[in-house]
């Protein structure tokens, strides 16, 4: 402990000797390493997994069943009302939600102002699903309609002032509801459940309604529908639940391989089935795409996070080459010294221990210079890409990461250099 | 050929001024062999220095071949250097990363003079010294005294007027000291002036003509031989 | 001053030659993409729309209540907006619009020559539905055919009739006049100039308008403001006030010139081309910064050699072109390999975003303002090595 707290005593000397050229490599390093954990954030928060232990069980089924005949189509993002109710005829999946997004206006009174709010209209299995924490009161017991909400803790606070709401009336789109459920502090980071409407990035919903109760209300999605033959979207209540109107999602849980497998082959026999009925006039194309993949299925990553992570990996290496460059020049300067101490007995491996000491000093600095330069970047990807600022946030594993990183970097600007001071010809280099 | 009249060089610090010259007065003809002999820190190499124009002087004046060398710039008195004068350290200050041809040929190639030519010369030079056959060698491949004659080779390569060597023997052992003085003297012979600090006795009295330096001034300064012979 | 001998003193130094070359090759290939990137991007920010962008403002808007979304209350709404807003100075005509032009995505859908479908199908057309002011709130020219004046339905018997950019009726109809012909949706009354509808449309020229009451407004919808020269602003100011008087029932999402709803359009590529821009600055910086801690130190270690060059006769300006000359040679070396570098990054960004290819003038450009900043980082460390004097530097005292 006394000798390395030695090597660190002759880091410091060394540094304070010629304090420019070390302050110049530190400022290089950290620059690299700050700029890259900016975008590193991003990449590493948008490609997280939210539910790592349940996220290989969740699929999102998709088909062909539209009335047009299409040929190699693939599947609409999104399905008919009737179509989630031919997918959900099975017992298969352990749970299965049909669900949109709409948009809504909520007040206590009419009298108040009103305030926008996004509705997420689903079947009850979603909360199960998603693992979707209830703060108080419970979710709908079923699927069938009602003038039932369950809110975002947050709406609740914004709206009554508590949290604890259950029971009270409020007004949404000039209908009074009842709230039955508040939920607690839930950010599900990337919202993969949205991915195919690219929502992925937004924050969650803050109000929660049955589905069949957003069908009879004819709320219409906020993201995207599409419409296959005449069925008049403002007729959803009735048209939108027989018509080609597409605009639901459908997310079911497989628990099991079987049951993949087993699911699999009941979207097969629905589609022949539809065939047969004269109703899938195009060549079948049924998808279930796992969670995990989801994003990349619609080709929602960020190609511009993506774009910047390349560059930025290219900057980290530039400045790893500069900061090498320098630390070279810095290390041939002291050779001398290094010569000194290998003449007065000191073995290669001590040699060593002291570059590991120059290592941790140069990683602290950097690790400090790296995150105050990081923040100032993250603040300015929020600026620059607001669509992903809800990403721009460090948990303990990045910081760890960071960490690791810039361990790493320290030690390899300064592997080369001290390995040439420490293997040169001792008599040579003591002449200089 | 050099005449210095009333020259004086003071180093000054913060706190000191030290006066490494004094009023010096000092004529050197042409083909002369001048040795300058003193004890240490008598002033020899800053006269040597002052002679080459390495080093400004601070008062007198300094007059090659009629012509002050006082007020001229710095890439005035750089030619000077290149086209008149050749040095000779007792260093050697052989360029280590660079074969012997390219140390030759470098202050040939601040003259301009083309690449057949610089060859030329080069070889010439490296012929006169005995190391023609080693042209491609690095310095640090040769002894202490074929480094020295490679730096006598560069100081003549350029055919200067003049030559000043600073202690040429002082690093070299007596076999090859006699060697290197055998050179300068042939070098002499050949019409070269030269100017040797030398604290050798016996190399001091192979020159022509000695001065002596104590304390920045010259003893017998006035030791002018004015029978001295431009030796052809 | 000799190739031969610069090429020598880089030799002798071949890791920090290696890795100046590769930094500077890297900074090169940084430096080309970026600039790349940026004009792009401005070149999409200057491409013609139409229309004329800094004057004609766009309130996106919706009823909170549902009455007030369905006619004939929304009819009722939109007409006393309308009134309210022309009533406004500055204000040349305004229009509604289920959604507004210089879009990514929106209301779109297919539109065919009814008598020849499976030749002329062409999918994802932004789809207007507008009141009549439509065509003069954006300045749009008349090219052929008699714009429709009266709002007519679109899902009856005898819809509205069409109007069509003047691409889409080509394409549409090519070689024959469109007026009068019959689509899927409806005939042809008139084709207009073109205008930039939606990026994500099949064509951002090809549009499609009725003149037709909104169909619905869940999504919101627009009001279309041509204004005078010199009015924009303080109109824009006023308008969310003026709307809130007519019916305190709205929620005004935003109020935006068109050049403004342009440049959201095309935000990311801007974020991205700022960023790569900074970037670039940075390794510039990082650039100079290495450039002038090597200068100084191997200043520092050739002192010996420079002495003994200004012994033999090198100048100090011969000098301190040596010292250049030895940067200039290594930028060169680098921003060749940096080529080759550029080239590489070029096509790896192309495959996650839209980049064009590079041009021959880029690269020499960018090389040119490498060897500049590395010339002024070295010039100072240089300038202080030539002033080294010859006997310091030669041990002669």
């Amino acid at each position: 402990m006394e000798q390395f707290l030695y090597y660190l005593k002759v880091s410091w000397v060394s540094i304070k000797r010629a304090p420019l050229p070390y302050a110049l490599t530190i400022f290089i390093l950290s620059l690299g390493l700050g700029v890259f954990f900016a975008n590193a954030t991003f990449y590493y928060q948008l490609n997280s997994d939210p539910l790592p232990h349940k996220s290989a069980k969740l699929f999102f089924p998709m088909t062909l069943m539209v009335p047009n005949e299409c040929s190699d189509c693939p599947p609409p993002r999104v399905l008919s009302y009737s179509n989630v109710q031919k997918l959900s005829q099975s017992d298969i999946p352990s749970a299965k939600a049909g669900m949109y997004s709409a948009d809504g206006y909520l007040r206590l009174d009419t009298k108040q102002a009103p305030t926008p709010v996004s509705i997420r209209i689903t079947q009850p299995d979603f909360f199960k699903m998603f693992e979707v924490p209830l703060l108080h009161g419970s979710i709908w017991a079923d699927d069938k309609a009602r003038l039932e909400l369950i809110l975002s803790k947050q709406t609740a606070v914004k709206m009554f002032g508590r949290s604890d709401v259950v029971g009270e009336k409020i007004l949404l789109d000039d209908r009074f509801y009842t709230v039955i459920g508040v939920l607690d502090d839930w950010q599900m980071l990337p919202r993969l459940y949205d991915a195919n409407n690219r929502g992925h990035l937004e924050d969650a919903d803050q109000v929660y309604m049955p589905l069949e109760t957003g069908y009879d209300f004819n709320y219409m999605s906020n993201r995207q529908s599409h419409t296959y033959d005449y069925t008049d979207y403002r007729q959803l209540a009735t048209q939108g639940r027989t018509g080609a109107l597409n605009q639901l999602q459908f997310w079911v849980q497989l628990d099991t391989d079987a049951q993949q497998q087993a699911y699999r082959q009941f979207m097969s026999n629905l589609v022949a089935d539809e065939k047969k009925a004269g109703r899938h006039p195009s060549t079948p194309n049924n998808q279930l795409i796992p969670m995990r993949t989801i994003v990349t299925y619609f080709g929602g990553e960020s190609a511009d996070i993506k774009a910047f992570a390349l560059v930025t990996l290219l900057f980290l290496g530039v400045c790893l080459f500069n900061a090498s460059h320098l630390s070279l020049n810095r290390y041939i300067s002291n050779q001398y010294e290094f010569s000194l101490r290998r003449a007065l007995g000191a073995s290669r491996g001590q040699l060593q221990q002291q570059m590991l000491a120059d290592v941790l000093l140069m990683a602290t600095f950097c690790c400090i210079g790296g995150l105050l330069i990081a923040w100032g970047g993250v603040t300015l990807l929020n600026f620059l890409w607001p669509a992903n600022s809800l990403f721009g946030r460090w948990d303990l594993t990045l910081l760890l990461l960071l960490l690791a990183i810039t361990f790493t970097m320290s030690y390899l600007v300064t592997l080369y250099p001290s390995l040439r001071a420490s293997f040169g010809g001792l008599n040579q280099q003591l002449k200089e | 050929m050099i005449q210095l009249k009333n020259l004086s060089k003071i180093f000054r610090t913060e706190l000191i001024e030290t006066h490494a010259l004094r009023s010096i007065e000092l004529q050197v003809n042409e083909g002369e062999f001048v040795a300058l002999t003193g004890p240490s820190g008598s002033g020899k190499s800053t006269l040597l220095n002052v002679l080459g124009t390495l080093e400004h002087f601070d008062e007198g004046d300094y007059l090659l071949d009629g012509q002050s060398v006082k007020g001229l710039t710095d890439s005035a008195l750089s030619k000077l250097r290149n086209e008149k004068i050749g040095f000779i350290f007792q260093g050697f200050n052989l360029i280590k990363d660079y074969s012997l041809q390219d140390n030759i040929e470098l202050p040939l190639r601040y003259r301009g003079i083309a690449a057949s030519e610089r060859k030329r010369r080069a070889e010439q030079a490296l012929e006169l010294v005995g190391l023609a056959a080693r042209r491609d060698y690095h310095p640090s491949q040769l002894s202490g005294g074929q480094q020295q004659r490679v730096a006598i080779a560069r100081a003549i390569a350029g055919q200067p007027r003049i030559l000043l060597a600073d202690e040429p023997t002082g690093n070299l052992d007596s076999l090859m000291a006699r060697q290197v003085m055998e050179l300068l003297e042939k070098i002499n012979n050949d019409g070269c002036t030269i100017l040797m600090v030398t604290h050798d006795p016996d190399q001091a009295r192979r020159a022509g003509r000695q001065v002596q330096i104590v304390d920045g001034q010259l003893s017998d300064a006035a030791m002018y031989d004015p029978l001295a012979v431009k030796r052809a | 001053m000799s190739l031969h001998l610069l090429i020598k003193s880089l030799l002798r130094r071949k890791v920090v030659t290696v890795l100046l070359l590769v930094q500077l090759a890297m900074t090169l290939a940084l430096l080309v993409n970026s600039l790349l990137l940026a004009m792009q991007t401005r070149d999409k920010l200057n491409e013609p729309t139409g229309l004329n962008l800094p004057q004609t403002l766009q309130v996106q808007l919706k009823p909170t209540t549902p009455d007030l979304r369905v006619y004939p209350l929304l009819g009722d709404l939109l007409e006393r907006q309308m009134a309210a807003v022309r009533a406004l100075p500055g204000v040349k005509a305004v229009a509604y619009a289920n959604q507004g032009p210089v879009r990514q995505g929106g209301n779109n859908g297919n539109l065919f020559d009814a008598d020849a479908q499976e030749r002329t199908n062409i999918p994802d057309i932004p789809q207007y539905m507008v009141s009549p002011d439509f065509f003069a709130a954006l300045d749009l020219n008349l090219v052929e055919g008699q714009l429709p004046v009266t709002p007519i339905a679109i899902d009856i018997k005898t819809p509205s009739p069409l109007v069509l950019t003047r691409s889409l009726a080509e394409k549409l109809f090519p070689g024959r006049s469109a007026v009068g012909l019959k689509t899927n949706r409806a005939p042809v009354a008139a084709v207009v100039e073109d205008f930039f509808g939606q990026s994500e449309a099949t064509k951002v020229t090809y549009n499609m308008i009725q003149v037709a009451p909104l169909y619905g407004v869940d999504w919101g919808y627009a009001l279309l403001i041509n204004t005078s020269a010199g009015n924009t602003e303080q109109i824009r100011q006023q308008l969310p006030e003026v709307l809130r008087k007519v019916d305190a029932n709205i929620e005004v999402f935003y109020v935006r010139t068109l050049e403004e709803q342009h440049q959201q359009l095309y935000r990311n590529e801007f974020g991205l081309a700022t960023l790569l821009g900074i970037l670039s600055g940075l390794m510039l910086l990082v650039a100079m910064v290495s450039s002038y801690s090597n200068a100084h130190f191997h200043a520092l270690k050739q002192q010996q050699e420079i002495g003994i060059k200004r012994a033999l006769g090198a100048s100090k300006q011969l000098i301190l072109l040596e010292l250049l000359s030895e940067n200039w040679l290594t930028t060169f070396v680098g921003a060749s390999l940096g080529v080759l570098c550029a080239l590489a990054l070029n096509k790896m960004l192309a495959t996650v975003i839209s980049l064009e290819a590079l041009n021959w003038w880029l690269p020499l450009l960018c090389s040119a303002v490498l060897l500049v900043c590395v010339t002024i980082a070295t010039w100072y460390p240089a300038r202080i090595a030539t002033s080294v004097s010859p006997a310091t530097a030669t041990k002669t005292l």
